[in-house]
């Protein structure tokens, strides 16, 4: 295949990834006049936030028991100090661990929903049925998600990152008799944290939307294909957290200098 | 009398094997007309090209007047207000009850008060037999039921143009005496342009007065429905007869 081909196979993907940024971009910022039904971003909201809600919690929940176990059995091993295991923690977990950890969660549960749900849309003709009536299901279908996932990400992480501390104080306390008030301590956290945090919970609820969008919507040939794009959008989904996850890690440690 | 459908030389291609290779169609203001042909022809291409989801390769067409393939998203938009279409499966919105699935081409054209929008749903609902099943879900629906909803959702808006992708596909003799029942009826009530494609030829005969048929990408009979038995073409005579010997 030579690239003039590639490119020419590629165009129709490339167009709409380029529709589906434009819309999406300029939707979140003029929501009021972009063309969804009324209430879609809380319904998004409701379906991305609390019904990810109690997965993203345990998970979190146990990963930070993990964690905060694996940690204090090491410095045990090296120094015996654990006084300032409780309070990197924090730390690593508001800028690094929260969001990604988070997100890597949606990317697999709300990033398949999406990809699912527009893919069988696209292979029923429901996408050009909603042509057919003049409404672009960019706007009427990814924008209200791209708003809603943007939110729900950075409530979940907070959300998320709050159990991730509680079992990591209890996993501390009952398995090496650390006292809570000493774990829980977040005099290390500086404002940095809090910003690449920030960014983390913004770029990964916009990016997982969008590149699940993106899979579901060039979805074709059937449920074999709506699979197909499912699987794509998870796999898309999580790669571009982990890419992205790299890029404002990096670009935090040079100009907020917030990484330790 | 003025065409509401006009293709000329109409051409569309996937990879390397064309679909549709200069398919002249006109369609008078008012006829009805059926498209026939066997599976993967183009069929239901055609019916796409011509409301604007698919872009052709070449060719051009003509709807009321208005140069479809070369106008502007606005224009599309425009046309695409005086064209109802019912998709080979439905294309039923899952989030959607039968209610807001019929609605939903007068709701989005805005030029109707609520109330109209209200009326309109409950007659075309009475008219294809589906009163009482304003609240339920396309999944709680069976499949003649859900073409019936489709149905409703392409007349509702009374368009000028309709375009129906298997109208019958998969009903009972009954059912799909009583949906061309109620398309004549529609017809005769609005004058609106029709354009059927469908497989059951026997059904489809009885109703349209033209078929058309496709092969191969070519338009291999346009004519009076009474007469393709003795068409001069052996495809098309042996499509229409459903015969085992021949060229197809």
């Amino acid at each position: 295949m030579t690239p003039i081909s590639l490119l020419h196979r590629a165009a129709p993907s490339l167009e709409l990834l380029r529709h589906l940024l434009w819309r999406s971009g300029r939707g979140a910022f003029r929501l009021r006049a972009t063309d969804f039904p009324r209430g879609e971003v809380w319904r998004q909201m409701h379906q991305i936030g609390n019904r990810s809600l109690l997965f993203v919690c345990v998970t979190l929940s146990f990963l930070g028991m993990v964690l905060v176990f694996q940690t204090c059995l090491q410095v045990n091993r090296i120094t015996g100090d654990l006084s300032q295991v409780g309070a990197e923690f924090i730390k690593i977990l508001v800028h690094e661990f929260g969001p990604s950890l988070c997100a890597m969660m949606l990317a697999t549960r709300v990033g398949a929903g999406i990809a699912a749900e527009l893919g069988s849309m696209v292979v029923t003709d429901q996408i050009d049925a909603l042509a057919m009536n003049n409404v672009d299901p960019i706007d009427y279908l990814i924008v209200p998600r791209f708003v809603a996932s943007m939110v729900m990400t950075g409530a979940l992480t907070t959300v998320g990152v709050g159990c991730a501390v509680f079992a990591g104080a209890l996993t501390a306390a009952y398995s090496f008799h650390v006292n809570p008030v000493v774990f829980v301590d977040p005099s290390h956290v500086r404002i940095g944290d809090l910003v690449t945090g920030f960014f983390k919970c913004a770029a990964y609820g916009a990016a997982i939307p969008l590149v699940s969008g993106f899979c579901g919507l060039s979805a074709q040939g059937g449920s074999a294909g709506v699979g197909r794009s499912t699987t794509r959008a998870v796999i898309a989904s999580s790669f571009m957290v982990i890419v992205l996850d790299f890029v404002i890690s990096g670009v935090a440690y040079f100009t907020l200098q917030s990484a330790p | 009398m003025t065409a509401m459908v006009e293709c000329r030389s109409l051409c569309k291609s996937f990879g390397v094997r064309p679909l549709l290779d200069r398919v002249n169609v006109r369609l008078a203001s008012g006829e009805i007309c059926g498209l026939i042909g066997s599976a993967a022809t183009g069929k239901s291409l055609l019916l796409k090209l011509l409301c604007g989801l698919q872009a052709s390769d070449g060719g051009e067409i003509f709807i009321a007047g208005r140069r479809l393939d070369a106008s502007s998203k606005e224009e599309l938009q425009q046309s695409r207000k005086h064209i109802g279409m019912l998709f080979q499966n439905n294309a039923l919105f899952d989030f959607m009850t039968v209610r807001d699935n019929v609605a939903f081409p007068l709701v989005r054209s805005g030029a109707t008060s609520a109330e109209e929008i209200r009326e309109r749903v409950h007659q075309t609902l009475r008219a294809v037999g589906l009163s009482g099943s304003e609240e339920k879900l396309p999944a709680e629906l069976s499949g003649g039921m859900k073409k019936r909803v489709a149905l409703a959702r392409a007349l509702v808006a009374r368009p000028a143009l309709l375009l129906f992708d298997e109208p019958t596909a998969g009903l009972d003799p009954v059912t799909t005496a009583r949906i061309y029942e109620l398309l004549g009826a529609e017809q005769a009530r609005t004058r609106a342009t029709m354009l059927l494609v469908s497989s059951d030829v026997d059904g489809l005969r009885r109703f349209v007065p033209r078929l058309l048929m496709l092969h191969a990408g070519r338009l291999r009979y346009d004519g009076p429905s009474d007469k393709i038995d003795s068409s001069e073409d052996e495809v098309v005579r042996q499509f229409v007869r459903g015969a085992d010997e021949g060229p197809l």
